[in-house]
C-alpha cells in the first residue's frame, strides 16, 4: 500500500543552486509531517515541488499511488494537492467567502460550455460551495468575516482565511507553508485545532514551520532540511536534541 | 438627420468596440492592444465572403466574427504561452503584421481598401433599420460583457487578474481563461467590423491602425477600465465630442489639430484628476461607503 504522499528521488537545481537533492519523503494518511530547517534549506521549493509550481529535474512524485510528476499546477491541485502560501496570496480585491469560491477542485462555473449549456448545474455547484465555504468558515471561527473584504481582517484571521481557502479542495494532502508566522492569540488556537481535524479526517498533512512549539505539538514525525538535503527524520524532540541540527539551524 | 443617424451607428459600433476591449484589458488584464485589427477581420471576412459568394449579410457578419476568434486564438496562445507582458509587443506585431498583409494583397482592395461591399438593406428606412441592428447589438455586448463578469465567470477572472499562481494552484487553468476571455472580446470586435462593413460599404486600412488602437483604448480608460458603463460612456463621448466641434465652423487649419489638442487633453486631465474614469468614480464611492460600513458590520460578528 502507498503511502498518500510518495516523493521518490526528486532532484531541482536552478543554475548552480540546488534546491531539492535526492529528496525522499513519504506521507501517510492522517499523518502531520512537519518540515523544518534553516531559512533557504529548500522547504518552500519543496511544497513548489509537490504542488506543480516548478517540474523536478529528475525523480517521481506519487499521491494516493498515481504519479503527478508530470501535470501541470492546476491539474495537481485537482488530483488532490491543497496548499497555502507563505505570503498568503489571498485575492485582494474580493471578499472573504468569494476568496473560498474559487476553491473547490471541481467547478463548472468556469467553464464557458457549462455556463452557456448546463446554468442548472452551474448553480448547484454554486450553492454547494456557498454552503461549504460557510461550514468551513464557521469551524475556524470566521463566520462572521464571510462577506468582509479580506484585506480589512487582522492579519492572523488572514491567515485562517488562506487556510480555509485550502480546505476548500477536499484532496488527500495538504501542504502548509508556515501557517503560524504572525499568528497569535485565538487564531494559533483555532489554527492547531483546525490542522488536527484534517488530519484526524484522513488527510496527510506536511507543515513548514519555523515556530517549534508548534511542531512538536503537532506533528507526529519531522524531517530537516538544509541546502536542499534531508539531513535527518523522526521524531520532533530527536531531531531537537541533536547539536549538530540546532547549530544548523540557529547558525550557531 | 440623416447625419445624426449614422452618428448613432458609429457610436454603436464604438461601444461595441470599447466594451469588448473593455472584457479584454478591463476586467482580463490581457494588455492587448491589437483590438482594431480583429475589427478589421471581422470587417474584411464579412465584406469578402459577402463579394464572393452572395451570402446574407448576417451569415457574412458572424463569418467576420469567427476570423477574429480564430485569429485570436492564435495570437494568444502564442502570445500568451510565454508570459502575460508578451502579449502588449507580439499583439501590437500582429495588428502591424496583418496591416502590411491587407495593404498589400490585390483581392483585399490594398491600400485603396475595399469597395463594392453588396447592399443589403435598401429605401429610406436603411438608416434607422441600420441603427436599430447596431444599437441592438451594443446593448447585447454591453450585456454579456456584464453577465460574463458578474457570474461566477467573472469571479474566476477577478481572482486570476489578483493572484495567478495561487489561482492556478487552486485547480483553476488559467491559461484557458485567459484564451477564452481574449476570444470573446476579439470576436465580438470582429462582429462589430461586419456591422460597419455592411453599414457604410467600404473599408480601408486605415481605419486600423495603431490611432484607433489609441482611441479605443482611451474611451474605456476615460470612461472607467473595468466597469460596466464606462466603455458606453467613453464611446459616446469620443464620437460625441469630435464630431461636435465640426459645427463651430472653424478653418480647416485649426480644426484639424484641435481635435487631436482635445484627445490628448482629455486623456491627461482624466489620468490626473479622475483615474478610475468618469463612470469608475462611482465603484469608488461606493467602496468608500463599504469601508464606513465595515467597523460597525465587524463589531456586530463578535470576533473570536
Amino acid at each position: 500500500m502507498m503511502p498518500t504522499l510518495r516523493v521518490q528521488g526528486v532532484h531541482k537545481a536552478f543554475g548552480g543552486i540546488v534546491v531539492a537533492d535526492d529528496i525522499n519523503l513519504d506521507i501517510d494518511k492522517g499523518e502531520i509531517l512537519g518540515l523544518i530547517g534553516p531559512n533557504g534549506a529548500g522547504k518552500t521549493s519543496l511544497f513548489n515541488l509537490i504542488s506543480g509550481v516548478v517540474r523536478p529535474d529528475a525523480g517521481e512524485i506519487y499521491l494516493e499511488g498515481k504519479p503527478i510528476t508530470g501535470q501541470p499546477l492546476y491539474r495537481r491541485a485537482r488530483s488532490g494537492v491543497a496548499r497555502t502560501w507563505q505570503n498568503m496570496m489571498l485575492f485582494s480585491s474580493m471578499t472573504v467567502l468569494e476568496n473560498l469560491l474559487i476553491a473547490p477542485r471541481h467547478y463548472p462555473g468556469e467553464s464557458m460550455a457549462d455556463l452557456v449549456l448546463g446554468w442548472g448545474r452551474v448553480a448547484a455547484a454554486e450553492a454547494a460551495a456557498r454552503e461549504r465555504a460557510l461550514t468551513i468558515l464557521e469551524r475556524l471561527d470566521l463566520g462572521h468575516a464571510a462577506s468582509l473584504q479580506v484585506t480589512d481582517l487582522p492579519f492572523g484571521h488572514q491567515k485562517l482565511v488562506g487556510l480555509a481557502r485550502a480546505l476548500m479542495n477536499d484532496g488527500a494532502l495538504l501542504l502548509l507553508d508556515e501557517p503560524m508566522a504572525g499568528v497569535e492569540g485565538a487564531a494559533y488556537e483555532t489554527m492547531q485545532r483546525a490542522v488536527r481535524e484534517e488530519a484526524a479526517s484522513g488527510r496527510a498533512v506536511c507543515v513548514v514551520e519555523h515556530n517549534v512549539s508548534f511542531i512538536k505539538d503537532l506533528c507526529n514525525s519531522a524531517v530537516f532540511m538544509s541546502y536542499g538535503r534531508i539531513l535527518e527524520t523522526g521524531s520532533v524532540d530527536k531531531l531537537l536534541a541533536s547539536k549538530t541540527l540546532t547549530d544548523l539551524y540557529f547558525g550557531v | 438627420m440623416e447625419y445624426i443617424l449614422t452618428m448613432g451607428v458609429l457610436i454603436s459600433i464604438f461601444v461595441i468596440l470599447a466594451s469588448s476591449y473593455n472584457l479584454v484589458i478591463g476586467y482580463g488584464g490581457l494588455a492587448s492592444v491589437a483590438h482594431p485589427i480583429f475589427y478589421a477581420l471581422g470587417a474584411y471576412g464579412a465584406s469578402l465572403l459577402a463579394i464572393h459568394t452572395g451570402i446574407p449579410a448576417p451569415l457574412a457578419i458572424v463569418f467576420g466574427g469567427l476570423v477574429a476568434v480564430v485569429a485570436s486564438v492564435l495570437l494568444a496562445l502564442s502570445a500568451l504561452r510565454v508570459s502575460g507582458d508578451y502579449l502588449l509587443i507580439a499583439s501590437l506585431g500582429f495588428q502591424l503584421g496583418i496591416l502590411q498583409v491587407i495593404k498589400n494583397f490585390e483581392f483585399t482592395g490594398g491600400a485603396g481598401g475595399l469597395s463594392a461591399i453588396p447592399t443589403t438593406i435598401t429605401g429610406p428606412l436603411r438608416t434607422p433599420l441600420f441603427l436599430l441592428i447596431c444599437l441592438s447589438c451594443a446593448v447585447a455586448t454591453v450585456w454579456l460583457v456584464s453577465s460574463i463578469v458578474h457570474g461566477p465567470y467573472g469571479r474566476a477572472i477577478t481572482a486570476m487578474r489578483d493572484e495567478e499562481l495561487a489561482f492556478s494552484a487552486l485547480g483553476r487553468n488559467a491559461m484557458s481563461i485567459k484564451v477564452v476571455v481574449f476570444a470573446i472580446g476579439c470576436g465580438i470586435a470582429g462582429i462589430a467590423g461586419g456591422l460597419y462593413a455592411f453599414y457604410f460599404q467600404y473599408v480601408s486600412p486605415e481605419q486600423y491602425e495603431v490611432l484607433q488602437s489609441a482611441a479605443i483604448l482611451t474611451m474605456v480608460v476615460l470612461g472607467g477600465m473595468g466597469t460596466t458603463w464606462g466603455p458606453v460612456v467613453g464611446a459616446i463621448l469620443l464620437i460625441a465630442v469630435p464630431q461636435g466641434i465640426t459645427f463651430l465652423n472653424l478653418p480647416p487649419s485649426v480644426m484639424a489639430p484641435l481635435q487631436g489638442i482635445i484627445f490628448t487633453t482629455l486623456v491627461l486631465i482624466f489620468l490626473f484628476v479622475r483615474p478610475a474614469g468618469l463612470v469608475g468614480n462611482i465603484g469608488k464611492t461606493k467602496s468608500a461607503q463599504d469601508q464606513k460600513a465595515l467597523p460597525e458590520a465587524a463589531g456586530k460578528g463578535g470576533a473570536p
